[in-house]
């Protein structure tokens, strides 16, 4: 380090061969006792232990470790007017931030104002920095929110808050103006993702340049919106995007005018504006905030995707009615084509069982109907025939006793009974003195017949 | 009655009709004659909206060309 001094100051004379010699006269210290010194200047009682009252900006919490920070303090027109680097040590960060979280509603971040116990510190390789080692959440929020608050309520006031968040974003936003920085890495991030995008959706995205930090950022966006609202057909949207950078340089998001003028834009707009933590103004007047330029480039291809598988549902459901459409009316067919040889016979076999039917019915009919008639008549027909009979035993009976009568007045029972008959001639002789003698005579008895001659 | 040409439709329109056709579709009386119409038109719309919403090869690298202007 000595070297370096001597040689620098050894350029300025003539004679660089005088310069060993002069070594030993000249006094130094080394960096490191400088920066133990001003350690131990710094270092007082006056500067440990003292509260003061400053803007947080930068503020980056780390897991389990410490929490770095900047202290900042700026006048009324918003000008820097100090600035200082400062740390929470990891073993009371936890703390010191919950205790201002649950006093005050909101986290230990960027914007906030806050009053905090300091102790100047001089590290001999980091520098000076403010050690922090307590915290009065009594001391209310920064400026920063508190003029934020006031621009959302006069925006509300006149009745234009919510105007950019409903507005309808077209079906499928593919037309992208985007206001960026030209050179930013976030306009290349967001460019290189919505082009690339694995969906193969297309996006058509053009850049109107604006300067999107320090005290010009405002009116720059707000030329970039007026040159987009002069062509507004041409778009479906606005990205207003930027990396991420210092907190406190988000500043120049904090205003009315570009605020107010977001919320009248006739296109949504969507904004994505640094690192993860980072909240502006514009969030909350913005159709749709993101926090980076990458989520929004992911947001757009998250709505284009959308549509997309809207689309590809569609399809699906009409490849599925047409097969089953199809399917059934095949179904159908094969039913009939099925049935159809069956069909002659079927009604061949269902007119046979009618006309069976019938004739069932008809048998049925004449069963029930003649045959009484029929038995009627068979009793009619025995009825004749027994009358008949008796009709006849009685004529059989009547002829017996005739005939009885009649063999008993017949010539054979009077000869039997020992009476004879004589014939002379053939003639029976009934009178003695008509014979004469020498006539033959003719006797007959019961049995047999006698021949005589008359003496 | 004559459809108006895809081509000619917006994004929007394209969905509508599309959504109609649909619900023509899975009502019980659409018959398997107008189903095929009803096919060939949906079709057309979902192509189209489809080209619409992704790009081709040469559309994208016509717009990155433009890019690296």
């Amino acid at each position: 380090m000595g070297r370096t001094k001597m040689d620098t100051d050894h350029e300025m004379t003539d004679s660089p061969t005088l310069t060993i010699a002069g070594l030993d006269e000249q006094k130094s210290m080394s960096l490191l006792e400088l920066n133990q010194l001003i350690g131990s200047l710094i270092m007082t009682p006056a500067t440990q232990r003292q509260w003061v009252t400053a803007e947080l900006s930068d503020v980056s919490p780390r897991r389990n470790s410490h929490c770095y920070m900047e202290l900042i303090q700026k006048d009324d027109g918003g000008v820097q007017l100090a600035k200082a680097r400062a740390v929470i040590w990891g073993n009371l960060y936890p703390t010191l931030s919950r205790k201002f979280e649950a006093a005050t509603g909101q986290a230990f971040a960027t914007g906030l104002k806050v009053m905090v116990c300091v102790s100047a510190s001089m590290h001999p390789v980091y520098g000076l920095s403010l050690v922090i080692t307590d915290i009065n959440p009594a001391y209310t929020m920064g400026d920063h929110l508190r003029r934020r608050r006031e621009i959302i309520a006069r925006l509300a006031s006149e009745g234009i808050l919510e105007c950019n968040r409903s507005l309808q974003l077209s079906d499928v936003p593919q037309r992208i103006a985007v206001i960026s920085a030209p050179q930013a890495a976030g306009y290349g991030d967001f460019v290189n993702q919505i082009l690339h995008n694995p969906y193969r959706l297309l996006f058509k995205p053009k850049l109107f340049p604006a300067t999107m930090q320090g005290t010009q950022t405002a009116q720059s966006i707000i030329r970039a919106l007026d040159e987009i609202a002069a062509q507004q057909d041409e778009w479906d949207c606005v990205v207003i995007i930027r990396g991420g950078g210092a907190t406190s340089d988000l500043q120049g998001f904090e205003d009315y005018d570009l605020a107010a003028n977001i919320c009248n834009f006739p296109l949504p707009v969507i904004v994505g504006i640094g690192h993860e933590r980072d909240t502006t103004l514009l969030d909350y007047v913005a159709y749709k905030p993101v926090k980076t330029p990458t989520a929004a480039a992911e947001w757009l291809i998250a709505v284009g995707r959308s549509a997309l598988d809207r689309l590809n549902e569609r399809s699906q459901r009409i490849l599925q009615i047409v097969s089953e459409r199809i399917a059934a009316q095949k179904e159908q067919l094969s039913y009939y084509s099925g049935i159809l040889p069956m069909a002659p016979l079927n009604a061949s076999r269902k007119h046979a069982e009618r006309l069976n039917k019938a004739i069932l019915i008809l048998t049925d009919i004449s069963g029930r109907r003649i045959a009484p008639a029929v038995r009627a008549l068979d009793i009619a027909v025995s009825n004749l025939r027994t009358s008949a009979q008796n009709a006849v035993v009685r004529q059989k009976d009547r002829i017996t006793a005739k005939e009885q009568l009649l063999s008993a007045l017949s010539p054979q029972s009077v000869l039997n009974r020992g009476f004879s008959i004589t014939r002379a001639n053939g003639i029976t002789v009934t009178d003695a003195s008509a014979l004469t003698p020498g006539t033959q005579i003719e006797t007959t008895l019961a049995k047999g017949t006698i021949t005589s001659v008359i003496n | 009655m004559e459809a108006t040409p895809v081509k000619n439709l917006s994004y929007k329109d394209a969905m509508a009709e599309l959504e109609q056709i649909l619900a023509k579709m899975q009502s019980d009386n659409c018959d398997i004659d107008s189903l095929a119409a009803y096919t060939r038109r949906a079709t057309e719309l979902i192509t189209e909206c489809r080209s619409r919403l992704t790009a081709t090869d040469e559309e994208l690298r016509t717009i990155l060309a433009q890019l690296d202007k």
